[in-house]
Order: structure tokens, then sequence, then C-alpha cells
């Protein structure tokens, strides 16, 4: 993000590629991602989605949320699915039946479908180089078959697979940090967002369209219906996430990382997760653990943003 | 819960509660509708048991622990719906190939691809042919209530292990939702083969081996042999069929699982209206009770096979009639659940056509 920009809502694009009447539940941060991505991205713009709620909410035929040519593909293959919607459009402009100009490919999936089933084909496409641009829409669970857990939920929280009890405190491990393995791939452009920062994720998809080169964006996308909480309190909750630094705001262009965002006063992780139902069972001490760990992991972005 | 008791059930937590008292000591899943009440079920119930519930990260791993699970020579189980069952597909013919015992559950959804959540037939192919590459049968149960549904997972950890093979209950959506009083009750003992394949640790034995590579052709040909005697063996010990109203049937409706429940129902319907009407509802889809449907074409003339696909078990029935009556298809894809009213008008129309 250049440090003179000015951001006013005035000057955000206006028409939406990514429509309303679908039929996310109410207060759906991740929603509100995949329509502010496709603001940044524009019309010229070919979508891979996997499997999960943004695409069954979007796309009950005849009915489509999307002005853009879309694709929709199982669990594990959006980012092997644009890598090969990528060179056959490269090859149709090679040979001239399709005009040459800048398309934006963009592989979309959900945690499950990105850190679990799909983390092979998205290495694979990261590996490649493929001119494209691969959006993680992270709530944290398998919220579309039913808030199961996922490898991206974390640590203590209750899911339908990890329910908290008298045996269990929920999820026993940590939450997988898809960014740093999209940042070990060395590809130009590599950024977490969160919609309750909106101008700074359209800023961040707008950069990772413009590379050339593989790109990689982690969005924090939160669910109401999955975390337990107010369908009024979703971009709340974004906030307290980026403030408590449990999800900082980072990108890292060829390797150099830089903060976009630091909290004003950096507040205890205990007020993020007070307020939801799935970690409501946690005790002090657990509670003191995941304060721990998100201090631990803070410092080392921190660090790395100072050295560059 | 008590030893043998009457209660409400849902179907996947049937399957879970049938696994858990079977002795299973792992369970993996992996999330997809309309089978996440069978992982969400494992995920309290293995806890409270002191046993194995894993997540994998997807259904090739899931399987892939079943397979090393049974290697180490414990019971365990998987469960998915359609196209996870496509992505086990390798694990089952490893498996198959290994010898190794496991159960597999497939709720079956409609296909192919996505398709929906909706209660389907479809994968019949798959589960009776093989479904992955290789020269390999599986035994396929098709439960047609929740009470089966409960028997016949407990009961196939013990074919498993006897056969050494995988086992596969073919439900569909509306068997994993269903809610029945069914009567939970332990497992009966029984003399199993003793598990002297297992992989724990040879320091006292000589070591074993499992595996599936075998390059000399001729090695690998007298594996095929073997478990082909082992199929044939299947073959005439599995198959098992209901038989329902067919005595002094002329015509005779053959479905399984859900589509059977509702050839019951319309079989009743037009009995009542003097209509002669059995129906014939195979258990084991494979081994297919190819005997038992031959034995009733010298009763009946006519026989309509009923399927929520566009025709699969019919060639299975058309093979073992082999031309010697008329065998008429009706079918209903894609997740559409008729009523007993439209399946007997189907019948009333061949009762007609017939001329019965």
């Amino acid at each position: 993000m250049d440090r003179f920009s000015v951001f006013t809502s005035r000057l955000v694009e206006k028409s939406e590629n990514f429509t309303s009447g679908h039929r996310a539940c109410q207060g759906c941060a991740e929603a509100l991602a995949v329509r502010l991505v496709l603001k940044a991205l524009g019309r010229d713009t070919i979508v891979a989605m996997a499997t999960g709620c943004m695409e069954i909410i979007s796309s009950p035929l005849p009915l489509t949320a999307w002005k853009v040519p879309w694709i929709h593909n199982a669990f594990e293959n959006p980012a092997a699915v644009i890598s090969g919607c990528e060179s056959g459009m490269k090859a149709l402009m090679r040979k001239g039946r399709v005009p040459k100009k800048k398309i934006n490919f963009v592989g979309m999936g959900g945690d499950g479908a990105t850190a679990d089933i799909g983390m092979g084909p998205l290495s694979g496409a990261l590996e490649r180089g493929h001119d494209m641009v691969y959006v993680c829409y992270d709530n944290e669970a398998y919220m579309n078959t039913g808030i199961q857990r996922s490898s991206s939920t974390p640590y203590g929280a209750s899911t339908t697979t990890s329910p908290a009890g008298t045996v269990s405190f929920g999820q026993q491990t940590e939450k997988k940090n898809l960014t740093q393995i999209a940042v070990a791939h060395n590809i130009p452009y590599v950024a977490t967002a969160c919609p309750s920062f909106p101008f700074d994720l359209l800023e961040k998809v707008k950069k990772a369209a413009a590379l050339p080169g593989p790109a990689y964006i982690h969005i924090l996308s939160v669910c109401p219906t999955g975390w337990r909480i107010q369908t009024e309190d979703a971009i709340k909750f974004g906030r307290l996430a980026v403030d408590s630094c449990i999800f900082p705001l980072y990108e890292v262009t060829h390797g150099k990382y830089n903060l976009n965002y630091r909290p004003y006063k950096k507040i205890p992780v205990e007020e993020y997760l007070k307020g939801q139902g799935r970690f409501r069972h946690l005790t002090d001490e657990e509670i003191s653990h995941i304060q721990t760990t998100v201090d631990r992991d803070y410092q080392k972005i921190l660090k790395r943003c100072e050295e560059d | 819960m008590n030893k043998r008791e009457t209660i409400l059930m849902k179907g996947a937590d049937a399957i879970g509660e049938a696994a858990v008292r079977a002795g299973c000591s792992c369970y993996f899943g992996y999330p997809i509708t309309p089978q996440n009440e069978i992982p969400e079920y494992m995920s309290r119930r293995m806890d409270e048991v002191g046993r194995v519930f894993l997540q994998g990260e997807s259904e090739i791993a899931s399987i892939n622990m079943v397979l090393g699970a049974a290697a180490a020579g414990v019971r365990a189980m998987t469960s998915s719906s359609s196209p996870g069952i496509s992505l086990k597909q390798e694990g089952l013919s490893f498996l198959a190939a290994m010898e190794l015992p496991a159960v597999i559950i497939n709720i079956n959804r409609g296909g192919p691809g996505l398709g929906n959540i909706a209660p389907s037939q479809g994968d019949y192919y798959q589960a009776t042919r093989g479904g992955g590459h290789g020269d390999y049968r599986m035994p396929v149960y098709a439960p047609a209530t929740i009470q089966e549904l409960y028997d016949f997972t407990m009961e196939s950890f013990d074919v498993a292990d006897i056969y050494r093979t995988p086992v596969m209950i073919l439900g569909d959506g509306m068997m994993g939702q269903l809610v029945e009083p069914i009567i939970v009750h332990e497992r009966e003992e029984i003399d199993l083969p003793p598990k002297d394949y297992i992989l724990n640790g040879a320091q006292e034995r000589p070591s074993r081996i499992i595996k599936s590579l075998i390059l000399d052709t001729r090695e690998m040909e007298e594996h095929n042999w073997k478990l082909k005697r082992k199929y044939d063996l299947m073959r005439t010990l599995l198959p098992r069929y209901e038989e329902f109203m067919t005595d002094d049937a002329k015509l005779v409706i053959i479905a399984y699982g859900t589509a059977a429940r509702i050839a019951k129902g319309a079989v009743k319907r037009v009995r009542s209206n003097g209509l002669k009407v059995g129906l014939f509802r195979p258990i084991t889809v494979w081994p297919f009770p190819d005997e038992a449907v031959l034995s009733l074409t010298k009763k009946s003339k006519v026989f309509l096979v009923f399927e929520m696909s566009t025709g699969q078990m019919v060639d299975d029935v058309r093979l073992a009639v082999s031309g010697r009556v008329d065998c008429e298809f009706y079918g209903r894809p894609g997740g559409i659940i008729p009523s007993p009213q439209e399946i007997s008008r189907i019948i009333e129309r061949y009762w007609m056509q017939k001329e019965l």
C-alpha cells in the first residue's frame, strides 16, 4: 500500500460483479469479501471456485450472483482448474483466436479446500508460476457441511467434529499458517486481508492481480453461524481479530515483508475470544496459552517487517 | 446405554453406534453432505469410549488411514458420500489387493459430478463392479431400514475380518437421515480367523510383508487367482435377499435399499386391489443373489426392476434371468423419491400391458 494513497468510499468502484440476492446467511463476511474482491478485479476476470459456502449460495441454477465467467469444480481443484484456464487462454491468445488483453485468473476456495484437500494442487500452481491470484476465504471450519473442524480451525474452537465437553476442549491443534506456506513458495505476492478493512483488501487484490506471476491472498472471513456470534457483529469481530494481532494484516512482495496495519493499542486476545460461542468453554489457562502463541507469532511477523 | 434396548435413532447415528459396538477402534472421516452426522457422532462417541476419531485432510487421506490401521491389526472404518467415495477408490483397490479388512460407508447422493445432496442409487455400478482399478470385488450391503443399517454395519466388520476384504455399506441420503426405532444390541461373538498377517513388531516371529506391488507376472497371476477363489467363496456364502409376497406373484418388483421400501408400500397397495404382485429385495448387491432371482422365474413371468437411477441393477437381474422372463425397468434418478402411489401406478400399467 502506497504511503500517500488517499482512500475514500467515493473513489471505490461502484459496479458490482458479485451481486446481491444470493443465499448467504445474515451477516456473512465471506460474501462481503467476495464482493470486494470482485470489485477490485473488475469484469476481465475468470474465476474458478471450489465447492463450499460461496459456491452453494451464489449459483443455484438458473440463478447466479456472478457477473464474470465462473467455473465451479470439485473441492480440491480450484488451483488446478485456474492453471488450466490460464494455460488455455495463453494458447488461444498466442494463436490469435482471442484478442490479447490482460485477464485476471482467480482461484477461490474456503479454508477446507485450501488448507486441507486442495493443498497439493495449490502448491503445484504456485510452483509452476501461473499468472493467477488464489484467494482463500478462511472462515476457520467446514461451514458449508455443518461446522466441522479443518486444519485452519484455531486452537480451542468447538466444532461439530472437535466438540468441547468433559473430555475435550475443542480443537487440539494450532491453526495451519497458510500464508507462511505460500510465502515459502517464493511467489511475487502474498497477503493477508479482512473485509473489516475494505480499502486494504481492495488494494491488495489490485496489487495481486497487477503483479505478473502467482499471488496468494488469505482473507479472514467472519462466519456468524459457525463462530456463534450475533449477525451484526461480523465486522466487529474482524476488527477484533486484527486488533488483537491474532490475524495481523501484512503483505510479502517479492519476499519483502510489510505490516499494513499496526493496531493503535494491541488488545488482549481474550476480548476477541470471549464474545464467540465457539470459544466460550475456554478456561483462563487455555486463553493465556492462546495469548502466548499469538504474541509469539506476531513478534515473528513484526521482526520480519522490521528487517525488510 | 444398556446392552439391548429399543431406541429412536437416526441412520447416521445407528451406523456410528453399531461400529462402536462392533469394536471399531479407529474411525477416519471427512466432511461431505449427507453423511456429516456420522463423523459428528463418532467425534463424540469415540472419545467417550477412549478410541480414535480422526478427521483427515481429504477422503484420500481418510481411506489410507484406514489402510494403515488395518495393517496394524485394528478394526477401522471410514464413511463418505458419492464424490468422496470416488476419491477413495484408489484406497479401496489397495485394500483389496493387500487383503486388508475395512468397512466403508457410502451414503449415496445424486450425481454424476457434484450432483446434489438428495438420496440416489447412482453408485450401484461403482460399488458392485469394484470402482477402483484392477481385478477385484467387494461385498456390498444395501440396507433398507435403520435396524438393518445397524445390523449390517456390525456384521460387516466380521465379514471384513473373515474374508480379509473391504466391505461397503451402500446407503443413501434417506437412509442416513431417517429416524426409526431400532433395537441396539451387542455384537455376537463368533470365531474369527487369527490375524496372522498384521504388522505389530517382528521380535518373536519372522517378519511379514503386506504389499500390492507384484512385478513378477506369474506371481501376480497367482495372486489374482487367489483373490478370485476368495470371491467365489463369497459368491456362494454371502448372498442375502428378502422376498415379500412372492409365493403366488405373477409380477415381481425387484428393488434394493430405499427403493425397496417404496416398492413394498406399492406392493401392499396393489395387493389390496387383487393384483398378485410380490417384492424381491437383494440385501447384498455384491454378491448378487443370482440363484434366488433365477428360481423366481419358475413362478413369475414378469420382472419389474425399480431403481433410483437410470438403470444399473437391472443389468444384474437380466444376467441372472438370462432371457427367461420379461425384465422391465422403471427409474427415477437425480434424487427424486417417488411415492408408493407412483410405483403402484407403474405396476398396474405393466399388469395391464402384459395381460396378467
